[in-house]
């Protein structure tokens, strides 16, 4: 174990070296990559070192990037990408083939504002557009996170009872080219943490048609199934909690992740850096005697609706979104409506979207306001420049 | 409650002002990277726009003992560093509170800063200027972020040894000098004064968003990008390497790139301003130039000396121009060879009045007595000496002169010249030297060359590994020897000989004895063996070379006839009593003398390259010392290469560059060779072995055409090639009569055109 000054890209692109390595025993690595900011970075650094039995192969697009992936895992490859933004939108039509074909792909998104008109800051709403596309879904909130949910997204992603995509989330900048210091593991010990993936569904030695017309009886199946491998992920990730921790010394963060919540009245759901943000609006308002707290959404996808439900019972709920759905509202809100119980008030708040930088006072206004509220309102969407 | 009250922050805070190119990210990373590696909890971050060079970029570093938390940008920096003073604006100094400390990379004294911004402690380092001065950055661009950093370290009174350690972590090392002088150089400005008027209120809030679904037909706000230069592009000639290293002082980028565009003539033109003997150096001219080519290791060196004698064959009859001069002077030039005949040319061309003393029957000098006829016909040799005396060069030959007549000369004329070569061969000491058959390659030559051939026959034994050895073994074979053999002590890489001639001689069947010294030859009145002891090789000695050691080991090597080609050395015999040489000038006791050694009497180099340049460089000490009034010929840009190449002419300053050095020559490293397609040399068309090794006809006919200039890179002289044009990422290049024309209101200094330039046609300035 290293501690490294790096990037969360780089944080996440030693979680794949290491991971792709650890395959070495099975059927080896297999990647495409595509550039583009901001998470550039992390496919320039896994193309700048070897693996063994790995490749890594640069296309002209997402869309093949995506595609690439797909062919080494059907040959039963541990496969990754990453993208982010409208590279993401580009390769959409793979990202669902790779879901609803169950490869185990991970792929790092980082998560920036989709253009036109041309913005590379952070915003959810790239990932959030992809909600549907059948995959495993984190959101990390900083760089030893980004690193760590890369390396046991692998696990997870290509354990027999989930057998699905996995895609690791981080903030545009505010992770991806912010350099802290993080622990890199040894291989040794990824090794021991990470079986050699073995695919069920991998091409043999006979040809097969793969991808070929499903009637609506043989999709009714498919899809229940997976609606229901998604169901265990939270308790097979559970599971890998307890194993990661042995290996490597620290317990990766569950599903939700409470701050201060104990006797808190009124609560901000968050996603992703905003967190660390509320965190601090929460000491300021505790200070002055509110009793706030803080819940941030880490698994959006399996969406952890029981959990979240216990969480929120009896408190005034803010949602601060880092995205908006034009029509609706903020996308993470509309989650936890559908998971909150019954006459929870829940407001939503928009706030950095496009990459605005959200900073304590503002979170402290959200705060201000959820207080003062006797019932929700519309959706509130806070330009902050 | 307050935004004051929710952000304070507990950590230290450092924003640092750059712009895109300067490697401000780097600078916060290394910054963030020094202070964890003394123990602190660092986060570091910059803040991207469209990656745009020269644009401003803004960059954060945190520094604290516990979790970093933050997760936005820095409003309230503790230390601000700026790397470019043109972005020290109120933008740049918001939130700054007072006593906080600005350090920032300018030429500026920190005073004069410290009374724009009394309110806050500030330092300043040059950072940019020693940067460049250790050659930091890109092949264009000089980066600075490693060097301030080293200023930073002073500033913030912390340890150097941490940035030595950090900078061996990043593999840095080698830019630690720079940040040593940085951490040296900076100064503070004195006790801040808060008591000064407040700064300048904040920037403006930007203006109102403007709908998508707006209509809009104005036209769009200009952003003149010019103002975000911190370097500024421009054409510059550098100097070729071939002209660099030619010893005559030939413009050899010049000839060969006016062969190129505008044919034999013109290039015969450049030819004719600093050489007389084009046709001669066309063919026996070791050509430093080529060894110097830029172009030798992508495909092969252009062959400069083929061109060369291209263009002399091509374009004999080029007319010369002759200056007119207000007050010619009488010059007496001692020796026809190669540097007498261009001491004359350059003085006749200059306007003054001429005379050549040549002992010969007739002008060339080792030209026509040493090197033979089948490397150096005598028709072109006759063709350059006539083209010479057309100047109206007067000649006086076939007399050897005395000591008497040399201080006789030297009365009856303004200024003499001496050039009388290297005229003492050096012979061999051993035992049997004396006997028959043991003969000075040199003399055997002169007698091949004057006396309508020289009859030698059986096994010839040449000892010596230069020309003259090369040329008596290849005279040897055509004028009836049955077997040759060069001897030379070291080996075949070290020969001072032209490799050509040794292939070619090889091909003839001319075979090589190397790592031999001679210790004696045998024989009764007629040699009949050399003795040879084998030789090792020691360590390098003055020259480079291995140091030949002679061992104990012995052969004995039969033959009938030996040369020796063992060199030559000054024969100053001439010089009358009381006369001494120094420095190429004559001087009676301490007085000096209107007289001036030229040649390989002066420099002893020995190549026909190198004395056809001091022969030129002597008339022009001669007419230098004569004073004002007797004319300097005009310089013209071929001098100026060869005053550069020199470093120690005045006129070299006029194509210094404003940074106060001379010109650069072009490095293998600035020339980008992926932009030239491969195409491998032109060799020149030579005779079969077969055939010319029995006859003196000229062995070589010369290139079949002139299409191998095309292969000339040109370096450091723009050729319009439009490169610069098309690479600007701005299309800020536009082309001109003359040239090319950089709109400076919009260049943001990113360099991509001076990267790219082929040729190193340009440079980055201040």
């Amino acid at each position: 174990m290293s501690r490294e000054l790096v990037s969360a890209n780089h944080a996440a692109g030693w979680a794949v070296i290491l991971a792709g390595r650890a395959n070495r025993r099975g059927r080896g690595f297999g990647s495409g990559v595509y550039p583009i900011t901001p998470q550039t970075e992390c496919i320039e650094l896994l193309c700048a070192h070897e693996i063994e039995k790995g490749q890594v192969v640069r296309v002209e697009s997402e869309h093949s990037a995506m595609g690439v992936c797909i062919g080494f895992s059907t040959a039963g490859l541990r496969s990754f990408t990453a993208s982010s933004s409208n590279g993401l939108a580009y390769m959409t039509e793979n990202v669902f083939a790779a879901g609803y074909s169950r490869l185990p792909i991970v792929m790092m998104a980082v998560n920036r504002t989709v253009g036109p008109p041309w913005n590379i800051w952070a915003d959810h709403g790239d990932t959030l557009a992809l909600r549907d596309a059948g995959w495993i879904q984190f959101y990390c909130e900083d760089n030893q996170e980004v690193g760590d949910t890369t390396l046991l997204a692998f696990r997870l992603a290509e354990d027999k009872r989930v057998m699905l995509p996995a895609m690791v989330c981080q903030d545009a900048f505010i992770l991806s080219h912010t350099m802290t210091p993080t622990e890199i593991p040894e291989q040794e010990a990824v090794d021991r943490f990470l079986p050699p993936l073995d695919l069920p569904h991998r091409i043999g030695a006979h040809p097969r048609v793969i991808g070929h017309l499903d009637m609506p009886h043989e999709t009714e199946a498919h899809r229940a199934q997976h609606a229901e491998a998604m169901t265990s992920v939270e308790a097979v990730y559970s599971e890998i909690q307890e194993s990661f921790e042995s290996h490597f010394g620290r317990r990766p963060p569950d599903p939700i992740v409470p701050y201060r919540m104990e006797d808190a009245e009124i609560v901000l759901v968050t996603m992703g850096t905003t967190a660390a943000t509320a965190r601090r609006a929460v000491d300021a308002a505790r200070e002055k005697g509110i009793r706030a707290g803080a819940l941030r959404v880490r698994l959006f996808r399996p969406f952890p609706a029981a959990a979240i439900e216990r969480a929120l019972r009896g408190r005034r709920v803010g949602v601060v979104d880092r995205d908006c759905s034009p029509g609706s509202g903020g996308i993470l809100w509309s989650e936890v409506c559908s998971a909150a119980p019954s006459a929870t008030l829940i407001q939503n708040y928009m706030i950095g979207v496009g990459g605005g930088d959200i900073r304590p006072h503002h979170i402290t206004r959200i705060l201000d306001d959820l207080g003062a509220r006797e019932r929700a309102g519309t959706p509130v969407f806070m330009e902050i420049g | 409650m307050s935004d004051e009250t929710v952000e304070r922050s507990r950590v230290l805070e450092i924003r640092l002002h750059g712009r895109g190119g300067q490697g401000g990210v780097t600078c916060a990373k290394l910054i963030a990277a020094l202070h964890s590696r003394l123990g602190r909890s660092v986060q570091s971050f910059g803040d991207y726009a469209g990656e745009r060079s020269g644009a401003p970029i803004r960059a954060y570093t945190r520094v604290g003992d516990g979790a970093i938390e933050n997760r936005n940008k820095v409003y309230r920096p503790d230390h601000l560093i700026v790397l470019d003073p043109t972005l020290l604006g109120p933008d740049a100094l918001a939130g700054l509170a007072d006593g906080g400390t600005l350090l920032v990379n300018t030429p500026e004294p920190a005073e004069v800063l410290a009374a724009r911004f009394p309110r806050v402690r500030v330092a300043a380092v040059d950072a940019s200027a020693i940067a460049r001065r250790h050659g930091i950055g890109t092949r264009s661009v000089v980066i600075v972020n490693t060097t301030i950093a080293g200023a930073y370290v002073r500033a913030f009174g912390l340890p150097f040894e941490a940035l030595e350690e950090t900078y061996r972590a990043f593999g840095y090392s080698k830019n630690l000098a720079a940040a040593r002088e940085a951490f040296e150089a900076v100064r503070e400005s004195g006790p801040v004064d808060t008591s000064a008027s407040p700064p300048s209120p904040p920037p403006p809030a930007p203006p109102k968003v403007i709908p998508l679904v707006e209509h809009s037909d104005g036209k769009s706000p200009g952003l003149k990008t010019g103002s975000w230069r911190s370097q500024t592009p421009r054409y510059a000639r550098h100097l070729a390497p071939c002209s660099a290293a030619c010893p005559a002082g030939n413009d050899v980028e010049g000839f060969v790139q006016a062969l190129a565009r505008d044919g034999e003539r013109a290039a015969a033109a450049v030819l004719a301003r600093t050489s007389p003997l084009p046709s001669v150096c066309g063919r026996v001219c070791p050509a430093p130039c080529m060894a110097g080519c830029n172009r030798k290791e992508k495909d092969g060196a252009v062959n400069v000396r083929g061109l060369e004698r291209w263009i002399a064959d091509h374009a004999p009859a080029v007319e010369v121009e002759i200056a007119s001069c207000a007050s010619p002077r009488r010059f007496a030039v001692v020796g026809g060879g190669p540097a007498g005949l261009a001491a004359a040319w350059a003085l006749a061309r200059a306007g003054h009045r001429v005379t050549i003393f040549e002992a010969e029957r007739a002008l060339g000098g080792v030209l026509r007595t040493g090197i033979p006829v089948y490397r150096l016909p005598r028709a072109p040799l006759d063709r350059e000496i006539d083209r010479l005396l057309a100047l109206g060069v007067e000649v006086r030959c076939g007399r050897r002169l005395e000591r008497s007549d040399v201080a006789a000369i030297a009365r009856e004329h303004d200024a003499t010249i001496l050039a009388t070569g290297l005229a003492c061969a050096r012979s061999l000491d051993v035992a049997g030297a004396h006997l028959d058959g043991v003969e000075q390659g040199l003399a055997f030559l002169r007698r091949v060359n004057l006396e309508s051939g020289a009859r030698i026959g059986g096994h010839v034994v040449v000892l010596g590994g230069g020309n003259t050895a090369l040329d008596c073994a290849r005279s040897a074979l055509r004028s009836g020897a049955s077997e040759v053999t060069v001897v030379y002590r070291r080996s075949r890489g070290e020969m001072p000989a032209i490799v050509e001639e040794v292939e070619q001689a090889e091909h003839e069947g001319v075979r090589f004895a190397f790592l031999r010294a001679p210790v004696g030859f045998e024989g009764d009145g007629r040699v009949r063996a050399v003795s040879l002891a084998e030789v090792d090789l020691g360590p390098p000695d003055g020259s480079g070379r291995r140091r030949p050691v002679v061992s104990e080991r012995r052969s004995a090597l039969a033959c009938d006839a030996v040369l020796l080609a063992l060199g030559q050395s000054d024969d100053l015999s001439l010089l009358p009593d009381g006369w001494s040489l120094r420095q190429g000038r004559l001087y009676d006791g301490d007085d000096p003398l209107p007289a001036f050694a030229a040649g390989d009497l002066s420099t002893g180099e020995g190549t026909v390259a190198h004395a056809i340049g001091d022969g030129r460089r002597a008339a022009l000490r001669a007419l230098a010392a004569l004073g004002p009034g007797a004319e300097e010929p005009r310089r013209d840009r071929a001098d100026r290469v060869d005053a550069a190449r020199l470093g120690r002419d005045a006129s070299a300053r006029e194509e210094r560059n404003p940074l106060g050095v001379p010109p650069k020559t072009v490095r293998p490293e600035a020339i980008r060779a992926d932009h030239f397609a491969s195409s491998p040399p032109d060799g020149e068309r030579l005779v079969e072995a077969a055939i010319r090794r029995r006859e003196f006809g000229e062995v070589s006919r010369g290139l079949p055409s002139a299409r191998e200039a095309q292969r000339c890179y040109a370096c450091g002289d723009c050729t319009r090639c439009d490169t610069c044009l098309v690479y600007c990422p701005d299309g800020v290049i536009h082309r001109t009569e003359t040239g090319y024309e950089i709109d400076l209101s919009y260049c943001k200094g990113c360099g991509i055109c001076v990267t790219e330039c082929p040729r190193s046609g340009m440079e980055m300035s201040a």
